[in-house]
C-alpha cells in the first residue's frame, strides 16, 4: 500500500465572506453548500441547498395506483429498488392484501441485492477515498481511482464483481436491473426458478466473503489508524446527539425490508414503536424558506430548530440511525461486528447510541455484511422457489408502506379511488429525514474548521465529508459538462450577503 | 451472454421532461434495428455504465446536458478526452462517467472499448416531472437520431 493518508495540507487565507462548494463532488445529484463568514473570517452559518424537482405528486394523481411502483422507482437512478419496495408495501396496505410468505421473502431477497451494490458503491467510491487517501489529498486522487491505486487493482475488480452480483440478484427476481417491475399488491409477478436460486446462492456466498473483507479493510485502514480514530471520536466535529429511527423486527433487531418503526432518544431510550399507518402521529415536516427540502422531525417532541440534543425533535436515519434504534443484527457475523462497534465506544464511556457521524461508514459496512448474510439465508430458504407468490386483494382505499432505503426510512402513503385511480400521494424520502441533521452537522464542522478566514481544499473536503456520511440523494437530473474541467463555482458574499465576486473554472 | 460489438446507450429519465433525450433517441435507434448493434436505455451512470461497456469495441452514449452558454436543442459530439472531468447529476453514486471509464481502463484495460463517443443535447428543463420533451427539444430530436445513426453505421475502429 502507498504511504499513509494525508491529513492536513497548507492552509490558504481568504478574505471572502462566503465560500461555496458547488457542485458537491462525489454525490448523487447536485447541491450547493454555502458557508457564511463574519467580519473576523469565522463561520457563522453553513447551509446545504438543493435544486428542486417539481411536480411528482401532480404527475401521479389520476394514474392507476398499480403504476406507482414503476413510476416512483423513476424518482432516482440510485435507489429505484427502495422506492419500488416501499410502493409495493403501500399497495399491500391500499388493497388490504394477504401477501404470501414467499412473496415477502422474494421481495426481501431482491432488496438485499440492492443493499449489496448500493453500500459497496458508497464505501468504495465515496467514503473510502476520504479514509484511504486522507481528506487533504489532492482532488484528482480523492476518488475510486486513487483508492484502487493505493490498495491494489484486485480490489477494483472485486468491487465491480460484487456490485454486479447485487444487480444480478435484482435482475433475476425483479426483471430489470435498474428499474424493477415485479412488485404487485399481495405479491410479486413471478416465482423464482431453481437454477436461478442456485446462481443467487453462489453469488451470496461470495458477497458474504467480500463483506468480511470490507470490514477488515475498514478495520485496518480506519480503526487502526490513530489519526483517523481521533477524528472519528472527536466530539467537536462530526458529532450530533440526536434521536434515531429505523425499522425493527419483533425482537427489535434491524429490519431493512419491513417492520415496525422504532425511535430512540440520544440515550437509547425507546420513544416510540409504531406501525406504518400511524406515521402521521409521529413524523411531521417543517419547511425552511431558504431550501426546497423539508425537515421532518419527531412530532411528540416538536421542531426546535437546527439544534441537536434530547429536547430537539431532530431525527437521524440510515445505517447509524438504524443500528442505534435497534438492539442488534439478526445475522451472526453482522451481530459480531455490531457488538464490536458498540463495545469500542463502551470502552470509551459511551453507554448508548453512538453519535459520531463518521460512524455511519462503519455501520454501513456492517449492513453490507448483514445484507449478504440475509441474501444467503433467503436463497437457501425452503419456501423461496414456491409458486405461491400472489395473495388475495380487496377494493383499494388508502395505505402506508415503510421500508428502509439504504439512506434511511422511506415512507409512501397513497389514497386510491375505488376503481384504482391515485387520488393522493405523499412521500417522505430517506434523505429528507436527515436534512436537519446534515445542515446542523455541516454548520458545526465549518465552524470548527474554518477560522479567521483560513480555508484550504482539505478543509472544504472535510465539510463535504460531513454529509457524505449520510450518503444523501438529491435526485436531480441536472447535468453539467465543462470543457475538460470539474465545474466549480464559488460565490463570495460579505456579512450582509452582498455579492463580492464569483469565481468559476468553466 | 453473447453481445454485439457496438453498444448504443441512451442515458436519462423518461418522466423528467428533457432528461428523456437519451432514452428517446436510443429507443428510435432500437426500433430501426441495426445488425451487430445492441441498444440499452439506462437511468444510471458511473460504474454501471462502465460495466455495460466491457467487451464492446465501440460504445455510443446519448444524454442530455446543461451547459451554461448553450441553446436548448444544440447537439455536441464528444470523445473520451472531452469529458475527462464531467460531473454527471443523474445517478453517479459518486463516480462520474469519466472516472468510471478511467477505472475501467485501470482495472480491465483489455475489456474496455476502443472507441467511446458521447452525443449530448443541451436540455431546457430537466427538473419537472412530465412525460414528453419541451418543444425546442422535440424539434431537434430527429436530427440527433440521424447523427447517431450515421455514427452507428460507420465501421467500428477495431
Amino acid at each position: 500500500m502507498a504511504d499513509g493518508p494525508i491529513l492536513s495540507d497548507e492552509k490558504k487565507k481568504t478574505d471572502k465572506k462566503r465560500i461555496t462548494i458547488d457542485p458537491i463532488t462525489r454525490l448523487e445529484g447536485h447541491g450547493k453548500i454555502e458557508i457564511f463568514l463574519d467580519d473576523n473570517g469565522d463561520c457563522t452559518n453553513a447551509y446545504w441547498q438543493i435544486p428542486e424537482l417539481r411536480g411528482f405528486e401532480r404527475f401521479c394523481i389520476g394514474r392507476h395506483i398499480s403504476e406507482l411502483p414503476v413510476l416512483t422507482n423513476r424518482l432516482c437512478g440510485v435507489c429505484p429498488a427502495a422506492h419500488h419496495i416501499a410502493s409495493t408495501l403501500t399497495l399491500d396496505a391500499v388493497f388490504n392484501a394477504e401477501t404470501t410468505e414467499t412473496a415477502h421473502k422474494l421481495r426481501e431477497l431482491f432488496y438485499m441485492g440492492q443493499y449489496t451494490h448500493s453500500h459497496i458503491a458508497h464505501f468504495y467510491a465515496l467514503a473510502a477515498a476520504d479514509f484511504v487517501l486522507g481528506p487533504a489529498a489532492p482532488a484528482e486522487k480523492r476518488n475510486i481511482l486513487g483508492v484502487v491505486e493505493a490498495v491494489g487493482l484486485e480490489i477494483g475488480s472485486k468491487v465491480i464483481e460484487h456490485r454486479h452480483y447485487g444487480q444480478k440478484v435484482q435482475e433475476i427476481i425483479g426483471g430489470r436491473a435498474t428499474h424493477p417491475v415485479f412488485g404487485i399488491p399481495g405479491g410479486v409477478s413471478k416465482p423464482l426458478k431453481e437454477e436461478d436460486r442456485q446462481e443467487i446462492e453462489k453469488m451470496a456466498k461470495s458477497c458474504v466473503e467480500f463483506g468480511k473483507f470490507t470490514l477488515e479493510l475498514f478495520d485496518n485502514v480506519v480503526l487502526k489508524n490513530k489519526d483517523y480514530l481521533d477524528i472519528i471520536l472527536n466530539g467537536n466535529t462530526y458529532y450530533l446527539e440526536t434521536n434515531y429511527m429505523g425499522l425493527v423486527d419483533d425482537n427489535d433487531m434491524v429490519e431493512l425490508y419491513k417492520g415496525k418503526v422504532r425511535v430512540v432518544d440520544p440515550n437509547g431510550k425507546e420513544l416510540a414503536k409504531f406501525e406504518p399507518n400511524q406515521y402521521l402521529d409521529y413524523i411531521a415536516e417543517h419547511v425552511e424558506p431558504w431550501t426546497y427540502m423539508k425537515m421532518p422531525f419527531f412530532k411528540p417532541i416538536g421542531w426546535k430548530g437546527l439544534v441537536d440534543g434530547a429536547s430537539s425533535g431532530m431525527l437521524r436515519v440510515g445505517p447509524l440511525g438504524r443500528l442505534n434504534a435497534s438492539k442488534g443484527m439478526s445475522t451472526p457475523l453482522a451481530q459480531e461486528a455490531f457488538e464490536k462497534m458498540y463495545g469500542t465506544f463502551r470502552d470509551l464511556g459511551v453507554k448508548g447510541p453512538i453519535h459520531n457521524s463518521l460512524v455511519f461508514h462503519w455501520a454501513r459496512v456492517i449492513e453490507q455484511l448483514h445484507a449478504a448474510e440475509r441474501m444467503l439465508e433467503l436463497a437457501t430458504d425452503k419456501e423461496i422457489t414456491s409458486s405461491d407468490v400472489r395473495g388475495k386483494i380487496d377494493t383499494p382505499t388508502e395505505g402506508v408502506g415503510i421500508t428502509e432505503a439504504p439512506r434511511g426510512t422511506l415512507i409512501h402513503h397513497y389514497r386510491s379511488s375505488p376503481d384504482g385511480l391515485c387520488e393522493m400521494i405523499n412521500m417522505v424520502v430517506a434523505t429528507t429525514h436527515n436534512n436537519a441533521a446534515i445542515c446542523t452537522d455541516v454548520k458545526k464542522t465549518a465552524q470548527a474548521l474554518i477560522k479567521n478566514g483560513e480555508v484550504s481544499p482539505g478543509l472544504l473536503n472535510m465539510v463535504e465529508m460531513t454529509f457524505r456520511c449520510y450518503d444523501p440523494c438529491n435526485s436531480c437530473g441536472t447535468h453539467i459538462l465543462p470543457n475538460g474541467q470539474r465545474a466549480i463555482e464559488i460565490h463570495i458574499k460579505d456579512a450582509n450577503g452582498e455579492h463580492l465576486k464569483v469565481l468559476k473554472n468553466f | 451472454m453473447p453481445q454485439n460489438a457496438v453498444l448504443v446507450l441512451g442515458i436519462g429519465n423518461p418522466i423528467l421532461t428533457d432528461d428523456a433525450i437519451g432514452i428517446l433517441v436510443a429507443r428510435e435507434i432500437s426500433n430501426r434495428g441495426f445488425p451487430g448493434v445492441d441498444v440499452e436505455e439506462v437511468s444510471a451512470s458511473g460504474i454501471e455504465i462502465m460495466e455495460m461497456m466491457l467487451d464492446r469495441s465501440k460504445v455510443i452514449i446519448i444524454d442530455a446536458i446543461k451547459l451554461p452558454d448553450r441553446k436548448p436543442g444544440e447537439i455536441m459530439r464528444l470523445g473520451e478526452e472531452d469529458f475527462t472531468a464531467t460531473v454527471h447529476g443523474s445517478s453517479p453514486h459518486g463516480v462520474n462517467l469519466s472516472t468510471a471509464i478511467a477505472l475501467g481502463r485501470q482495472i480491465a484495460p483489455d475489456r474496455m472499448p476502443g472507441e467511446i463517443i458521447f452525443f449530448a443535447m443541451q436540455a431546457e428543463d430537466v427538473s419537472t416531472f412530465h412525460e414528453g420533451t419541451t418543444s425546442s427539444i422535440s424539434k431537434m430530436l430527429p436530427k440527433l437520431v440521424s447523427i447517431v445513426q450515421r455514427e452507428v453505421l460507420s465501421a467500428p475502429s477495431k
